[in-house]
């Protein structure tokens, strides 16, 4: 008989190990006061209470009041200025009336891969793209592997540009990373790493653009396909800090949201199964989320785009599928309980087409402003007024 | 570089040389972790770490350095890793996605488990387990700092739980072994 194999001293303390080289042997731990363990314990638990965020949620930012907008009909469009395989774009308005937009872009062949891309509106065009997050500039930032970079979001609040986006590592799925820029986007914080769960993994899909409370945080949703598809409702601080998360009831991906009021917002999610729009309706700010009923509107795998227009009606745009080769709008005026459908952007009877990834933009003037996917070649911004959504002609 | 980030780096790099200071080297034991550390440091062992597990809990790197500084018996026994476990088998799914309650949430408001903790503590008090203790309070500790968004974050990781399951693992395979050998 050959007796058991030896166990290292760190992993089995039942009966203790031969004292081996420098180890302090015997039963150490007694050595501790007992009254320093609980004094350190007291010091830190009354730490721990104090340093807790506050858990009263603020209200959201209230949206202007419905008011029909006097523009005309009117739509033009332009592709933005050119990026190797474009996609996932997403427009913010600067403080000064600018229009910004972000997106991915790049080849996974390349050393660099993926990258995320800002352009600038100007009064002569759109300002050649600028690379404001790479491979190597999250590394730096997060001292982690980082993969290629894609799902960016973009957010100006107040003189603060946020931008989000996900890194994917080979080993453990995607990681959302967040930096920002105080100078307009010329120069960019190193990226942090956010913490929205106790294990890395599966695929991360951020919403719609962040909604805005009114003590300057912000809300975001989050998709993530790991054991099941869930989208998260994250509350951040004003400098994009998490203070708080919701998990949205069902199971959804692709999720957006928008604000009604200080207290009332939806949330419009695809049922993977189903593959239809899901509501879901918060009363309070965001603390809890309810579910809401399903839409009649199919979605294929593209995230859809909400915006709060002028009148106080929502537009939603999407792809109806099942494939991407509609772009589709659709109007409520119901505060998203039912839907009518709209224009239609883009539409293609070659199942090739691609024409996805809305993100929808309210101007200053009261233009909306609609970026996509166009063709898997560019990104285009399309512009019109609600008068031309109604079916005016421009 | 944000401190959670170097927090991260380094503390892998530490618990990479204790895991191999659980090898039987005899008296090499000391040195070779500390290049292990070093290495995985140096080579991109860190890092990778860093990006599969996120930034370690405080209590796993508590153990690692107990490991490193060759206190034996280490506190994370088969019974204490047991009771990871069991409590990882609750914790993971829903906060992964399963159901709706998401228990990873508590951490960010976290005042009922806190209050939780203060139980727990009282317990271990009661027991007189004072590093134990020592441990919890460096852990409150850590997220008082700010260093961590979410307090389950410094508690406990993937990380821990892959090793306690080692603990339970080599417990079973040792009662198995000497059941064979009576």
């Amino acid at each position: 008989m050959r007796p058991p194999p030896p166990v290292p001293p760190c992993l089995d303390t039942d009966q203790p190990s031969p004292p081996a080289d420098a180890e302090v042997s015997g039963d150490w731990t007694d050595s501790i006061p007992r009254w320093l363990a609980a004094t350190l314990f007291i010091f830190a638990l009354g730490a721990a209470f104090w340093r807790i965020p506050s858990a009263a949620a603020p209200g959201f930012e209230p949206p202007p009041a419905a008011a029909p907008s006097a523009l005309p009909a009117l739509f033009s469009s332009t592709l933005l200025p050119p990026s190797k395989a474009p996609a996932e774009p997403i427009l913010t308005r600067l403080p000064d009336g600018r229009l910004a937009a972000a997106w991915s872009a790049g080849s996974q062949d390349e050393a660099d891969g993926r990258g995320i891309w800002l352009s600038i509106e100007e009064p002569g065009g759109w300002h050649p793209p600028l690379r404001i997050a790479s491979r190597e500039s999250t590394a730096a930032g997060t001292l982690t592997h980082a993969g290629s970079l894609g799902q960016p979001l973009l957010h100006a609040e107040g003189s603060w540009l946020h931008l989000w986006y996900t890194s994917r590592d080979g080993l453990a799925g995607d990681s959302l990373n967040h930096s920002f820029s105080t100078n307009g986007g010329q120069a960019w914080a190193k990226p942090a790493k956010l913490e929205i769960s106790p294990l890395v993994g599966g695929e991360l899909r951020p919403g719609s653009p962040p909604v805005s409370f009114d003590d300057g945080g912000l809300g975001l949703l989050l998709s993530r396909s790991f054991i099941s598809g869930h989208s998260n409702w994250l509350r951040l601080s004003a400098t994009g800090q998490i203070l708080g998360l919701q998990r949205l009831p069902g199971s959804g991906e692709r999720a957006a949201a928008i604000a009604l009021d200080t207290l009332h917002a939806v949330a419009l999610q695809r049922d993977p199964t189903s593959r239809q729009l899901q509501l879901a309706n918060t009363a309070d700010g965001g603390q809890s989320w309810q579910a809401g009923k399903r839409l009649p509107i199919s979605s294929a795998d593209s995230r859809p785009a909400l915006l709060r227009l002028p009148s106080g009606r929502l537009l939603l745009a999407g792809n109806p599928g099942p494939g991407r080769t509609t772009l589709q709008l659709w109007l409520s005026a119901d505060a998203g309980q039912s839907w009518q459908r709209g224009r239609i952007i883009e539409e293609d009877a070659d199942i090739t087409a691609d024409f996805s990834e809305p993100a929808l933009l309210l101007g200053r003037d009261g233009r909306i402003h609609l970026a996509y996917r166009w063709r898997r070649q560019a990104i285009k911004l399309a512009s019109f007024s609600e008068a031309w959504l109604d079916g005016e002609a421009p | 570089m944000n401190p959670l980030a170097a927090y991260g780096l380094l503390a892998h790099g530490l618990i990479f040389g204790a895991l191999v200071a659980l090898l039987p080297l005899g008296p090499l034991r000391a040195r070779a972790a500390l290049i292990a550390t070093a290495l995985a440091l140096l080579v991109g062992i860190a890092p990778l770490m860093h990006g599969s597990f996120g930034p370690p809990s405080l209590t796993l790197l508590a153990l690692a350095l107990l490991q490193h500084s060759g206190h034996s018996p280490a506190p994370l026994n088969w019974r204490v890793a047991l009771g990871l476990l069991f409590f990882a088998l609750i914790f993971y799914p829903p906060s992964l996605g399963r159901g709706s309650f998401d228990p990873y949430a508590l951490g960010y408001q976290p005042d009922t488990l806190l209050a939780a903790l203060a139980m727990l503590a009282g317990l271990l008090y009661w027991r007189r387990q004072n590093l134990w203790l020592c441990i919890l309070a460096i852990d409150l500790a850590a997220y008082a700092s700010g260093l961590f968004a979410n307090l389950w974050d410094a508690l406990f990781d993937p990380l821990l739980v892959l090793l306690a399951l080692l603990v339970v693992g080599r417990q079973l395979l040792r009662r198995l072994i000497g059941s064979r050998i009576r």
